[in-house]
């Protein structure tokens, strides 16, 4: 009796202390809301209101009449949608060339590949910035898409992944039919990595969707930035006005937030799941 | 969690045709190629132009469209990045006045005001503010926007509670040197233990320094940054910290302190009256303006400029000298607390009438004539960039409480390198 | 942050995930090393095969010209790769050595700009801030995250609720979180001196002192990170099987004694991973100060707040660029800073290999 008991306790407390870090976790998306429904005097005001006001709207409407909203918003999708699919395409086609076979230089390509890990954005800036100026795509959504199209990470996820999910009896197969290697990626390859394609989609789209300083260096145009920038500006710029801040960082964080717990256990899963085999 | 070739296909389809029309827009909405396009941007910083004038220009100027955008962030870096291409510059800008400095070696990256119809205009204007724009050789790269003349907004209703005089011409008289404003802030603290003199050191040695004819580089291109001129300003400024009645404000939090009380006086120029009455509309009918202890000072001011890139220089002049006619400047006083930088403005209604948030105190009269007196001091290239660690070794004192004197080496060290890396001498 | 190749995962927000997914997928995540070292990893996934066409060795030349569709499908990687990296990288080595404003000519000027550096206090005041906050975030993080992937790992109920629970902080747009921190620790109201003055506390100037600053920034990419990583951990202990925790309990071993001389040395390897992603990730902290303390209001903007102390070293070779327009000055901060990354990285892999061979 005793000894369950205890049991019983232990297993409570680990919910208990499991439900705190959910808490902090998750709070500050609470207290977003709550700082995004009321005014900017009750949020400098002693005692704070603790509960959602009904001042959303009003927020909202200074939010557009201060920025362009729905113009940084569209430029953040198609900035992060631009940059998902190439990467999965780039990364999925080169992965299956390195996983799959032997090719003269094969090491040293991959080599490159792996060393380029630790290298900070910042180090390429300046000369990435001059290019853009040369190129006239300074300003422009290019700027963004096409540098972070070469994605060093994607192609060694990938690599791993067709490595041990695409079986070469089916590629031998294929290729006794007559298949080429661009058939065999198109028939064989990618059916069998959908799931780490998914994967390292959503990552990119992530990745992309929160990118800061290259929009910060690149987007020059004021009314062409992504929803990062725009934000951070507002930020700097009408600190005055909290819950107007507010309730931009809330219409901003919200889409992302949804998308992703929409897709997170399978997300978290495939992040995990490679473990235990 | 799966994605099928076939919705992979889709995606890809839809997403080249998205970026490719992106691309077109992008492409069809930049400037043309000749100098006469009759589509302008116009960039600006919030609270930079009065929006009621910009909204204005684009109804009088019906033959362009005036596109115009509010920058956030650090103007002169977006300004200087947007300037490095062609379909990215602006055809008209604004320059802060403490950035134009910094812009002027690089003058022909402007187009030279006085070839598109400034000169019979400049008579009208403020010869010193017109100086800061132009070049040795006598280019004139931007068009006053306004001026930054400095007083003392303080709070009538604090001081009335400190035992302080109240009246601003009394405040003027009594307040007049720095020593005696520090004064009156120990008291007020005393009598308002929530109330704070300034917001932080750094405003009150900008202040000084702007009191001043020398800066921290001469003419000469020569570093005197070290001198007793500055010296002195650093001395003084450390004072409020001593006396404690210093807020140590250095971030956004301003906007709170200034609306709960916390701050009894401000030191600003002219155009800080909307950051107050922005801040703060609680408090409107409690601040008053009085002169700056130790004598006029000015603190930025912008100016309009051209990039040489301009789609249309002409006709983004006439738009300038438009917004900034004297009737025009007048309204952005009132709309924006612009102080006008042609005097013939300082006589219309909308100068010489009462603020209601200055509890109907007519501003001008302590403005105006502060305006007329401002010393004329040469202001470098590299001005700003090495006065910077002036400013942040006074955080540093604020911060971690620093000693002074050991904050005053470190900066004079600092500075004196930068001044080495910008070729100063 | 970007998914460009150099950051990789490290510095990109929830990247790292499947970093360790190539060691689970190689079966034993506990032989791997942490990714981005110095020739980490390469080589040794054996299991290629040839194409079955592959009779008769051909000649160098030929075999290169029979790999074409290969090649082909690397290259898009390797283009956009020299053109906007390796050559960026490179230029950026060239520029350190020369003075240029961004606008006008370039002059060369030698080491001058590692001179500068050299005697440069605020270069060396931003590395130990940057080493500060890296610290002050990633030892808390590090241990509440195998705390938490513990607790996870204990008990069966809840699991999936916990893991999407804390994960959500890392796919959070840093923008959004650090001006959500500015507004939580705000000197002058904010919900953190509202509950210190509930308690009859004073407020504490969170956003004013040298401390507080980078504890701030620090709390910041704790929160942040602290979620992701323990489901990195989780990972990891879901490897280990059930029958070494069996055994272990059947000679008598406590869970005290089992977490630390059964699950601490089984997860190792992912330790070690997490704390190099961790170093890259949290000594390139640039966002969190550059929004925290870009209110236009200052005297000269990124300078890293009150007494310069949130002033990372990224954020002043920002500064140096891209507001003082100093591209030679900031080409070599830039350079400086890797190296040093770079520097403690090694110690790091030095550190690992020792400890791994031993028994």
């Amino acid at each position: 009796m005793n000894g369950i008991n205890r049991k019983r306790v232990r297993g409570l407390s680990v919910h208990v202390i499991l439900m705190l870090g959910v808490v902090i976790s998750v709070f500050p998306f609470y207290w977003i809301v709550v700082m995004a429904t009321n005014t900017s005097q009750d949020i400098y005001s002693y005692p704070p209101k603790l509960w959602f006001g009904g001042n959303l709207l009003t927020n909202i409407q200074h939010l557009f009449d201060k920025m362009d909203f729905f113009g940084s918003l569209f430029n953040t999708v198609v900035v992060a949608v631009c940059t998902t699919v190439l990467v999965l395409f780039f990364d999925s086609l080169a992965a299956f060339a390195f996983a799959k076979y032997d090719f003269p230089g094969k090491k040293f390509f991959f080599g490159v590949l792996l060393s380029m890990y630790l290298l900070p954005t910042q180090l390429a800036i300046i000369p990435q910035y001059e290019i853009m100026v040369r190129l006239g795509w300074l300003g422009t959504l290019k700027a963004l898409v096409v540098p972070a199209a070469a994605n060093a990470f994607g192609i060694f996820w990938m690599r791993q992944y067709t490595t041990t999910s695409v079986p070469d009896e089916l590629l031998d197969a294929a290729r006794i039919e007559g298949a080429g290697f661009f058939r065999l990626y198109w028939h064989v390859v990618l059916p069998c990595v959908r799931p780490a394609l998914a994967f390292l989609g959503i990552y990119t789209f992530i990745a992309a969707w929160n990118d800061y300083i290259l929009p910060l260096v690149m987007l020059v145009n004021p009314d062409r930035l992504t929803l990062q920038v725009a934000l951070a500006q507002l930020y700097a710029g009408h600190s005055t006005d909290y819950s107007m801040v507010m309730s931009g960082v809330l219409l901003s964080v919200i889409p992302l937030v949804l998308v992703f717990t929409f897709f997170a256990r399978g997300f978290i899963a495939d992040a995990t799941k490679g473990a235990l085999r | 969690m799966d994605l099928s070739r076939r919705r992979f296909l889709q995606a890809a389809v839809l997403t080249a045709a998205t970026a490719g029309a992106t691309a077109a827009c992008g492409g069809g909405s930049g400037p043309g190629g000749g100098k006469d396009s009759k589509n302008l941007a116009l960039w600006y910083w919030s609270g930079g132009l009065s929006d009621k004038v910009v909204a204005d220009a684009k109804k009088h100027f019906s033959g362009v469209s005036l596109k115009t955008s509010v920058v956030g962030g650090d103007f002169k870096t977006k300004l200087l990045t947007g300037l490095r291409a062609a379909q990215s510059a602006p055809d008209i800008t604004g320059v802060k006045g403490e950035d134009i400095a910094s812009f002027l070696p690089n003058a022909d990256r402007f187009i030279d005001l006085r070839t598109v119809g400034a000169d019979r205009l400049v008579p009208q204007y403020l010869s010193w503010k017109l100086k800061q724009a132009t070049t040795q050789d006598g280019k004139l790269i931007g068009f006053p926007i306004d001026i930054g003349p400095c007083a003392t907004f303080y709070r009538e209703d604090l001081f009335a509670q400190a035992g302080l005089p109240t009246d601003p011409a009394k405040v003027s008289a009594e307040l007049s040197t720095w020593d005696d404003y520090f004064k009156a802030g120990v008291e007020l603290h005393k009598a308002v233990p929530k109330t704070f003199l300034v917001n932080n050191i750094g405003s009150v040695f900008s202040m000084i320094i702007g009191q001043g004819t020398q800066r921290f580089i001469d003419e000469n291109n020569r570093f005197i940054g070290d001198q007793d001129h500055i010296r002195t300003a650093w001395t003084t400024a450390v004072k409020p910290y001593t006396l404690g009645i210093d807020a140590k404000i250095n971030d956004n939090t301003w906007n709170a302190a200034i609306s709960n009380g916390a701050l009894g006086t401000e030191i600003g120029a002219a155009w800080h009256a909307l950051d107050i009455s922005n801040a703060a509309p609680g408090t409107k009918g409690n601040w008053r303006v009085a002169n700056l202890p130790g004598g006029p000072s000015n603190l930025g001011g912008s100016f309009l400029a051209i990039p040489a890139t301009s789609g249309n220089p002409e006709e983004a002049f006439k738009i300038i000298s438009w917004i900034l006619s004297p009737e025009n400047q007048a309204r952005g006083f009132t709309d924006a607390a612009l102080f006008p930088t042609a005097p013939a403005a300082y006589k219309l209604p909308a100068l010489t009438g009462g603020d209601p948030f200055f509890g109907g105190q007519k501003t001008i009269e302590i403005f105006g004539p502060a305006a007329e007196k401002i010393p004329s001091a040469y202001e470098a290239p590299a001005d700003a960039a090495v006065s910077a660690p002036f400013f942040s070794e006074l955080t540093s004192i604020e911060a971690k409480g620093k000693d002074p004197d050991e904050a005053w080496k470190d900066a004079v060290a600092q500075a004196k390198q930068i001044a080495e890396r910008q070729g100063v001498k | 942050m970007p998914p460009t190749p150099v950051t990789g995962p490290a510095s990109t927000g929830p990247a790292s995930g499947p970093g360790t997914g190539h060691a689970r997928h190689a079966g034993r995540p506990a032989q791997d090393r942490p990714r981005g070292g110095p020739g980490g990893g390469s080589g040794r996934h054996g299991r290629r095969i040839r194409p079955v066409s592959a009779g008769s060795r051909p000649g160098p030349r030929r075999r290169v010209a029979r790999h074409w569709p290969q090649y082909l499908a690397i290259s898009p990687y390797y283009l956009i790769f020299t053109v906007f990296m390796l050559f960026p990288v490179l230029y950026t080595v060239y520029l350190a050595f020369q003075k240029w404003d961004g606008i006008g000519d370039m002059h060369y000027v030698g080491f001058q700009q590692f001179r500068f550096l050299w005697d440069d206090p605020i270069f060396w005041l931003s590395v130990r801030n940057t080493l500060v906050i890296w610290v002050l975030s990633t030892v808390p993080m590090l241990c509440l995250a195998l705390v938490l992937a513990v607790l996870v790992n204990s008990t069966k109920r809840l699991t999936a609720f916990y893991r999407v629970a804390l994960f959500i902080p890392s796919i959070t747009s840093l923008v959004a979180i650090a001006i959500f921190f500015g507004a939580v620790f705000s000197n002058n109201f904010g919900l953190i001196n509202a509950i210190l003055r509930s308690v009859h506390m004073s407020a504490v100037p969170w956003m004013s002192n040298e401390w507080t600053i980078k504890l701030v920034i620090a709390t910041l990419m704790t929160w942040q990170w602290t979620g992701y990583n323990a489901i990195i951990y989780l990972a990891g202990l879901q490897a280990i099987p059930s029958e070494v925790y069996e055994a272990a309990r059947m000679d008598g071993a406590g869970p005290a004694r089992i977490f630390f001389s059964i699950t601490i040395p089984l997860l190792r390897p992912i330790i070690l991973f997490t704390v190099v992603v961790s170093t890259v990730t949290g000594l390139q902290s640039f966002t969190e100060p550059q929004v925290l303390f870009g209110s236009e209001a200052a005297t000269n903007p990124n300078s890293g707040g009150p007494g310069q102390a949130g002033l990372t070293t990224l954020l002043y070779f920002y500064h140096q660029a891209f507001d003082n327009n100093d591209f030679g000055y900031g080409a070599a901060i830039v350079w400086a800073f890797f190296l040093l990354i770079l520097l403690i990285v090694l110690v790091n892999w030095r550190l690992v290999q020792r400890k791994e061979r031993r028994p």
